[in-house]
């Protein structure tokens, strides 16, 4: 269960002053799939941020699992970041020069998961994305699906409870978002990972369980789908 | 993140940008190829004059004199008001303060001394050789050292401690070639002549006229003549060529007893009579030298023990050797700023990666450790191909090198250790994580979400 009370987020300082987000609030439910919508610029990447604990926003509270994560200390939140969260961004930021494996190892790494778990973890992470053949591959030699798919297994390797994905398929072909886009949906089922994804693509979000609608920064409105409460 | 891990990942980003990464750390080599060298240098001739001294001076041996700019220390050897002292020594044209015949006495009166051996100036006119004739040479000599061995190569020496007999002499290897003798056996045994002169006393007005009055013009000019002895000397062995010998090369050897009745001959009638520039005393086994050596410096004697020249020595090879090691240093502060700027690049290149890495819950800690353990791995390399290109090089000179400045066979200048290079890869190490300290820390500070803005 993630809660969101009552968000405020203003960037620069006085006369540079932005607020990219105004008094955001919402519940997520556990193992829900959410879509973040919204037009370019209208502040999902920063709710986005300020959920993760990769930002900290100037009001309000994001509660996950009955933990204010704004309360705490930076390294508890790198913390939980590197053991709770996945994140998939739209460019994909795989690490163009080293092997698959070792791009997908990485968060394992931060985690301190021991070595001798890292390997099966890592095996089942690609084969779930379907790229377990290519694990000794540079990553820079994949192609843009296959990097995708390598940002998908790297975020979800050390089984995370919430996965971010931010513009997953901005950067695909209709044909491949689709494949990326059931391979999430399938994760998110399989393994009741909650599914948070930021998008301007209706279609997307329209198989999501609850679509939060935003406009320069305020939610405007918040609607579910199918049996999701 | 784990140690290992960040170690791991330091490495594989480096062979990642393997030009950048090697021409960096060639700037370290250069620092630590002169550095290996000049730690191979200051070792060989800290070896070297280690050899000389232990083949040359018995290790309970005392130096005494008792002018201190014999060793070097306080006045010039020329020149100069100085002191007069009635006990006072002239060689080669220069006055030094001489130890007297109660200085002797006292040394070796003392319980801890075993031996007392004054070195004696002897010097004569000139030398023939039976098997030379009509030939006339001069050379340097000295009194055999009984603690001292060379090898022979024709005739015998007595057993070690044992001087040679009164009327033999030990001929160096390389008067033969001078002398064109072939036959080494038959010129064992053969005579040697040493010709000493003395000047004539000075004659007072009252003995000039005595003389005239009683032996005439021909009695003035006997008694003006200056007196000269004909020592006749046998040869007893020849000694064979050693660089570690500073002495057997290049003079003859009389036995003691000779050498002190030679150098008495000299002195006598002078005040240079029993005195002498410089006695060696062999202390007793089982006493420590030093504490011999600080009683007899209370009378007033200046004492080097054997360890002392050993410093002497050293001294110089250090202050060369730190000259060297300087020029390294300078090196290395010149790569520390590659360092930095590299490393620096490096982190205006990756900030995507390090973004990323934060993102994914990397401390900030972790991050700058990455970056710091690239910079030490750039040293490591440095360091390494360095030393080894310094240990190749070293190799392959050093026979060159013995060979051409005459060290003698197994002596090299250049010896390379294997603990001192460690430290220094390690040092490099350190060096190379100081400089990729702001770097690192650069990278340590940034902002994830900035970080993954930059496409
Ligand atoms: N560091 C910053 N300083 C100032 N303004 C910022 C900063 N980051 C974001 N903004 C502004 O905040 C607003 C929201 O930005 P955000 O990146 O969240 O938009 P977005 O909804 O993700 O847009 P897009 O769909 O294009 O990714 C934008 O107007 C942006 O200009
Ligand atoms: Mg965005």
């Amino acid at each position: 269960m993630i809660e969101v009370k009552n968000i405020s987020k203003v960037y620069g300082k006085k006369s540079n002053k932005f607020q990219a987000l105004t008094d955001v609030s919402f519940s997520i439910p556990k193992g829900a799939s959410v879509a973040i919508v919204g037009k370019s610029g209208s502040g999902k990447s920063t709710l986005m941020h300020v959920m993760s604990g990769l930002d900290r926003p100037d009001s309000g509270l994001i509660i996950i699992d009955k933990q204010n994560i704004l309360e705490l200390k930076n390294k508890a939140v790198d913390l939980f970041r590197a053991q709770e969260i996945g994140f998939i961004f739209q460019s994909f930021f795989v690490q163009a020069n080293e092997s698959v494996a070792d791009n997908v190892s990485l968060p394992l790494e931060i985690a301190q998961v021991d070595r001798a778990k890292r390997e099966q973890k890592i095996n089942t992470a690609l084969k779930s994305v379907d790229l377990f053949d290519k694990i000794k591959n540079k990553a820079k030699d994949l192609s843009g699906g296959q990097k995708q798919r390598l940002a998908i297994a790297r975020a979800i390797v050390n089984e995370p409870g919430i996965v971010f994905a931010d513009e997953p398929t901005g950067n695909l072909d209709s044909a491949t978002g689709d494949k990326i886009e059931d391979l999430l949906f399938e994760l998110n089922k399989k393994n009741k990972v909650t599914l948070i994804i930021v998008t301007h693509d209706s279609d997307l979000a329209k198989k999501c369980d609850m679509r939060i609608h935003i406009r320069d920064g305020r939610v405007t409105k918040i609607d579910k789908t199918g049996d999701g409460k | 993140m784990r140690t290992i891990d960040v170690i791991n990942r330091a490495g594989r980003s480096l062979k990642q940008a393997k030009v950048r990464t090697l021409l960096t750390s060639l700037a370290i080599a250069v620092g630590s190829f002169t550095l290996t060298l000049a730690l191979a240098a200051g070792e060989g001739s800290r070896q070297y004059a280690d050899k000389i001294i232990s083949s040359n001076i018995d290790p309970q041996a005392l130096m005494i004199v008792k002018d201190k700019s014999l060793f070097g220390e306080g006045g010039s050897m020329s020149g100069g008001l100085r002191e007069y002292s009635a006990n006072s020594s002239e060689y080669n044209g220069l006055t030094f303060k001489a130890l007297s015949a109660s200085d002797v006495k006292r040394i070796e009166e003392d319980k801890d001394i075993k031996k007392v051996t004054p070195t004696f100036l002897v010097s004569a006119r000139f030398v023939t050789f039976e098997q030379k004739e009509n030939k006339k040479y001069t050379t340097d000599i000295t009194a055999f050292d009984t603690s001292v061995r060379p090898e022979v190569i024709a005739g015998s020496l007595p057993a070690n401690g044992k001087q040679i007999n009164d009327d033999e002499v030990v001929v160096p290897e390389s008067f033969l070639d001078t002398l064109e003798i072939k036959d080494k056996q038959k010129f064992v045994g053969s005579g040697v002549i040493l010709h000493l002169e003395r000047p004539s006393k000075e004659l007072s007005k009252e003995q000039v006229q005595e003389i005239m009055i009683t032996k005439g013009i021909p009695g003035l000019e006997e008694a003006s003549k200056p007196i000269s002895m004909d020592v006749k000397l046998r040869v007893r062995a020849v000694s064979k060529k050693s660089v570690t010998s500073l002495s057997a090369s290049n003079a003859l050897f009389i036995s003691e007893n000779t050498a002190r009745d030679l150098s008495d001959f000299m002195t006598k009638g002078t005040s240079q009579y029993q005195s002498y520039i410089s006695v060696m005393a062999l202390v007793k086994p089982g006493v420590d030298p030093a504490t011999v050596k600080h009683r007899l410096e209370k009378h007033g004697m200046i004492v080097k023990t054997a360890k002392d020249l050993q410093g002497l020595l050293f001294t110089i090879v250090n202050l060369i050797q730190g000259i060297v090691i300087g020029f390294g240093v300078l090196a290395l502060i010149a790569s520390v700023f590659g360092i930095i700027n590299t490393q620096y690049i490096s982190v205006l290149e990756r900030t995507q990666q390090i973004g990323l890495m934060k993102a994914l819950g990397m401390r900030g800690r972790d991050v700058a450790r990455l970056f710091r353990y690239e910079a030490a791995w750039i040293g490591f390399l440095g360091g390494v191909i360095g030393a080894l290109l310094a240990w190749g090089v070293g190799t392959l000179l050093n026979p060159w090198i013995t060979e051409t400045i005459g060290l003698g066979e197994g002596n090299y200048i250049l010896v390379f250790q294997f603990i001192p290079a460690v430290v220094l890869i390690i040092s490099l190490m350190i060096v190379g994580i100081i400089a990729g300290y702001y770097p690192a820390r650069k990278a340590a500070k940034l902002d994830p979400i900035e970080a993954l803005r930059t496409e």
